[in-house]
């Protein structure tokens, strides 16, 4: 303890020395001091995508302390809450630390051999019945870059089946899409400087404040530098991201897609465009319109090349004529002069204008649309690529970038921007896979809430869920575990505590997380951060890779992962790496990482990372001279859509009136599985509670405290009601969190989802409520 | 004695101790025929009562130790002493229950002596103590960390409890969001010292600090 800043420096350039040097010590690469027994490593921290570094202090084999790393460009040696306790989350009293099989109503503790055996052989029997889709892995962007490569690598090249999603789908999937449709290229162009280098911040639908605790700490910290910065929060419910904003601007549930189209109506209609960006970059097209909400099962909707109606920006503009300020009035709730006022905001050329959002955004049944919307702002005013204005989509997860996004383990992709559908990238993907091209399926797999329908419908066979706990997140609960219930297909679940989703498996397997393991995450602003190993993981707890190659060997797919025992997860990384060189995804070698707090791909052949891409100031893959190039996009063009206003799936009526929305708070984590085992964060908040506005509270005769019971049409909870808390969602809506498993909350969620992303809308279906 | 009573911030064997030597203290007293003898946390004067408790001096003479207000609160925040001068009376040990400040106060409306004032009606009125935050320097927010859990957690909050953000110079690019407490609109419920995560609460109701009243308006 008391390790000082400069005793760990002074340890790192040791360490590295002796590495350098080749000397043989035990971990070269570790940044490690020992002082008082304890030995000092570095790791980004497990929850959220903000990827602070923390240092775990070890000794005697157990995680003693963790505390923010001062190196960290991220956090400076802050935390949040769940930042400061996370060591806890690891040694909670009813850790898994051997397999189990279902045995009846009982489980019965199993030897690995027993567990991979029956594994294997559910799956080779299903496979062999019913075909390879018939099977499925389900992740997670909690699991490591190593982990998801090994899962895509035996799905896709082994198994040869496209059924691989990550949890991600339920909270990036809108985002990536519009990425991919706008910039030709998944994720951002900017990074968190430009949280200190602008000077207006338009939130959509994002609680920065409770969400991505310390980056919301480095905003305010520029607001309280620079007298000029702005921070405009535009969402359905008061939050503490509001308390600190200079403006709240309340909108109706799915009323984003209207003002933002209004919004690009006053840029166009009063020339706040910025007419060379836009006639040297920008093509405006028009996608497929009328788009179902997902509800009925196997319904298919695509927008392929076919469906593309390129405009010209003549065309374009006369298309946005209808959207007027007064129009979005009525369907948003934004008074018109408020629209006006920030459409001038977007326009302002003396201003440096970033877009924040997250789930408000991006779990919307038009979240697609809606993130192009944006871009659009960006796009027309050339607010884009330069430090300290950009667009900037927040994520939730630790690696849902790095793992879910850059290595692609959805149904529909290969690694670095490839995807199935493509020849090309399955050839690229089965080369350096070493298997023959037609092994990778061009048929796009599951996606996760078809997925789950599967199993209802009989189809899918077997799943395995590592890392994540669907039978508490995904949408309309009741559905997915009465079907898991009635054991219509074999469920294996990897986790390191009993979840809403062990309870329903077949097969639990005890796996080892976070520290306990070496690995790579990949964080929201492209950093990539690497950890070694420190201590072990409890009794017969294994691996999620471990985990998956044992399966892989047992399926007949072993030769695929010829890793060394020692040295493997640099062994993978670096086959992986070989997907990034050249793509402007370049990831610098596995080595590099070990000695950094992460780098921000991509990474340029002189070993430093880039913070703003497609700009000849940092990035190594536009010309000098050539100021902005979209390289990955057509033409190098990017595209601003045409995306009309199109309603909610569900909205309330008179036996349903409340709009009802879910969400985070900062002192629990997703479904609390790990947060939920810290002493101290149950204390601080113990159960999820459900925000009324005062005065629909008022009106119905509910007072803080009471019990409130919500009901929509799939599903009925009773939540403690809170009133005039942390948060209040406007008039004619309510709000609960999603981390307390004693209470499903998404048994109330409908499962409309976004007919281009495929990400389920948590944020609105319709209920009632009563006095419990 | 259950553990879980022990509300005073002394460990159940320094209890002990201080209760083996009692007798000898008293002795000591009587003998000098001094005053009496005092438990340390007592001793320190400051008891959470339930809401519209009047004045501590007044409250032990009319409290009757019937135990109703005790009853009268649905979550068990009210417990009744079960030692010492105030053996029976009614208090609340905020770190294991706080109060949940119920809008209709059972508690004062089944006390039937007048020792929670029944002209007690409206919640936000109430003076049972004040928070206070009496270990800066442990406290993680003035540290720099996101926690402000007592902030978020305070009934009224942005009104008894707001946060204070300024500039971080340690780290140079963030901001320390302080939790600062209001005296005069804090109710002193507890709920900040029951939620803080340190395992010695940095903020804990204190007191009711009277307002010194002077003419400088800032």
């Amino acid at each position: 303890m008391g390790l000082s800043r400069r005793d760990f420096i002074k340890a790192c350039a040791a360490a590295a020395a002796f590495a350098a040097a080749g000397a043989s010590v035990a971990r070269p690469e570790w940044a490690e001091a020992a002082e008082d027994g304890i030995t000092w490593g570095k790791a980004p921290c497990r929850y959220c995508g903000v990827g602070c570094s923390v240092l775990v202090g070890v000794k005697g084999g157990r995680i003693v302390s963790t505390k923010g790393d001062p190196a960290g460009p991220v956090n400076k040696g802050l935390n949040c809450i769940k930042g400061y306790f996370l060591s806890k989350a690891l040694y909670g009293k009813d850790r898994l630390t051997t397999p189990l099989i279902r045995k009846g109503n009982r489980m019965v503790e199993a030897s690995w051999d027993e567990a991979l055996d029956l594994i294997a052989a559910q799956y080779k029997k299903a496979i062999a019945e019913h075909g390879p889709d018939s099977v499925a892995l389900y992740g997670s962007g909690q699991w490591t870059i190593q982990e998801g490569y090994v899962a895509s690598k035996l799905m896709k090249g082994g198994i040869g089946t496209n059924n691989l999603e990550p949890n991600a789908r339920l909270c990036m999937a809108s985002a990536v899409v519009a990425f991919m449709n706008t910039f030709g290229s998944d994720e951002p162009m900017g990074c968190y400087d430009d949280l200190d280098l602008g000077d207006t911040y338009v939130l959509w639908g994002a609680n920065m404040a409770e969400a991505h605790p310390v980056l919301f700490s480095r905003l305010i910290d520029n607001k309280l530098k620079h007298p000029k910065v702005k921070l405009i929060d535009i969402a359905t419910r008061r939050t503490r991201t509001t308390k600190m904003a200079d403006e709240f601007i309340a909108i109706k549930p799915h009323g984003d897609l209207a003002a933002l189209n209004a919004i690009i109506h006053v840029i166009l209609r009063d020339k706040l465009y910025d007419e060379a960006f836009v006639a040297k970059h920008v093509s405006f097209k028009r996608g497929k319109e009328n788009a179902p909400y997902g509800l009925k099962d196997k319904e298919a909707f695509n927008e392929t090349p076919a469906d593309v109606k390129n405009l010209s920006f003549e065309e374009y503009k006369a298309l946005m004529k209808p959207y007027t300020p007064q129009w979005a009035q009525k369907v948003s709730g934004i008074p018109a002069a408020k629209i006006e006022e920030l459409a001038r905001v977007y326009g302002d050329k003396s201003r440096k204008v970033n877009s924040l959002w997250t789930m408000g955004v991006n779990q919307h049944s038009r979240g697609v649309w809606v993130n192009n919307l944006i871009y659009n702002l960006h796009l027309l005013t050339g607010k884009i690529c330069k430090p300290g204005e950009n667009p900037l989509s927040l994520t939730g997860q630790p690696s849902a970038c790095g793992t879910a996004r850059e290595v692609g383990t959805f149904a529909h992709r290969l690694p670095a921007d490839m995807v199935v559908m493509n020849e090309a990238h399955r050839k690229k993907a089965a080369g350096i896979w070493g298997v023959p091209a037609e092994k990778i399926p061009a048929k796009v797999g599951l996606h996760t809430v078809e997925m789950f329908r599967a199993i209802d419908r009989g189809e899918l066979k077997c799943i395995w869920i590592q890392c994540t706990n669907p039978f508490q997140s995904l949408p309309n609960l009741n559905r997915v575990r009465k079907a898991a219930q009635s054991r219509k297909a074999f469920i294996v679940v990897s986790d390191i505590y009993p979840t809403r989703s062990t309870e329903l498996a077949d097969v639990v397997l005890p796996s080892a997380s976070w520290v306990e393991k070496e690995g790579v995450f990949g964080n929201t602003e492209r950093r990539t951060q690497q950890w070694f190993k420190m201590v072990n993981a409890p009794g017969k707890s294994k691996e999620d890779v471990w985990q998956l190659i044992e399966f892989a060997k047992r399926m007949g797919h072993g030769a695929l992962f010829p890793y060394p025992e020692k040295g493997m997860h640099r062994a993978i990384f670096e086959e992986y790496r070989k997907f990034t060189l050249g793509t402007g995804k370049d990831l610098a070698p596995y080595g590099t990482y070990a000695k950094v707090r992460g780098l921000r791909w991509p990474v340029k052949a002189n070993g430093t990372e880039t913070r703003w891409r497609y700009t000849e100031a940092d990035d190594e893959h536009v010309a000098k001279g050539e100021g902005i190039k979209f390289y990955k996009a057509p033409n190098n063009k990017v595209s601003v859509w045409f995306r009309p206003y199109e309603p909610p799936a569900e909205v309330p009526d008179r036996n349903y009136p409340f709009w009802f929305c879910t969400g985070r708070l900062l002192e629990h984590w997703h479904t609390g599985t790990m947060t939920g085992r810290v002493p101290e964060l149950r204390r601080a908040v113990s159960q999820a509670t459900v925000e009324l506005h005062p005065e629909d509270a008022k009106r119905l005769g509910i007072r803080n405290r009471d019990q409130v019971r919500i009901t929509s049409r799939r599903g009925s909870i009773v939540l403690t009601a809170e009133i005039g808390g942390r948060g209040t969602p406007e008039r004619g809506s309510v709000f609960t969190t999603f981390f307390d498993e004693k209470k499903l909350v998404n048994e109330i969620c409908i499962d409309a989802f976004d007919p281009l992303s495929k990400e389920p809308d948590f944020k609105k279906c319709a209920v009632k409520i009563q006095k419990a | 004695m259950p553990k879980e009573r022990d509300d005073s911030g002394i460990s159940r064997r320094r209890f002990l101790k201080g209760g083996a030597l009692a007798p000898l203290a008293l002795a000591l007293a009587t003998a000098g025929g001094a005053s009496v003898y005092l438990r340390p946390g007592e001793a320190h004067g400051f008891v959470l009562r339930p809401p519209g408790a009047i004045a501590a001096r007044r409250f032990l003479a009319a409290c009757v130790r019937c135990g109703k207000c005790a009853q009268a609160c649905p979550y068990h925040a009210i417990r009744l002493q079960d030692r010492s001068v105030g053996i029976g009376t009614p208090y609340i040990a905020a770190r294991q229950i706080p109060c949940y400040l119920c809008p209709d106060l059972p508690c004062v409306k089944a006390c039937p002596s007048g020792a929670l004032d029944p002209k007690t009606t409206e919640v936000e009125k109430v003076r049972m103590g004040t928070a206070q935050i009496v270990d800066r320097e442990g406290c993680l927010s003035i540290r720099g960390l996101r926690c402000e859990v007592c902030y978020r957690q305070c009934p009224l909050i942005d009104q008894a409890i707001t946060l204070e953000p300024r500039h971080n110079p340690r780290t140079g690019e963030h901001t320390i969001m302080e939790p600062v407490v209001h005296r005069e609109k804090c109710v002193g419920c507890g709920v900040c010292e029951n939620a803080c995560v340190l395992p010695k609460p940095v903020i804990v109701v204190r007191e009711t600090v009277e307002v010194q009243r002077d003419s400088y308006d800032f």
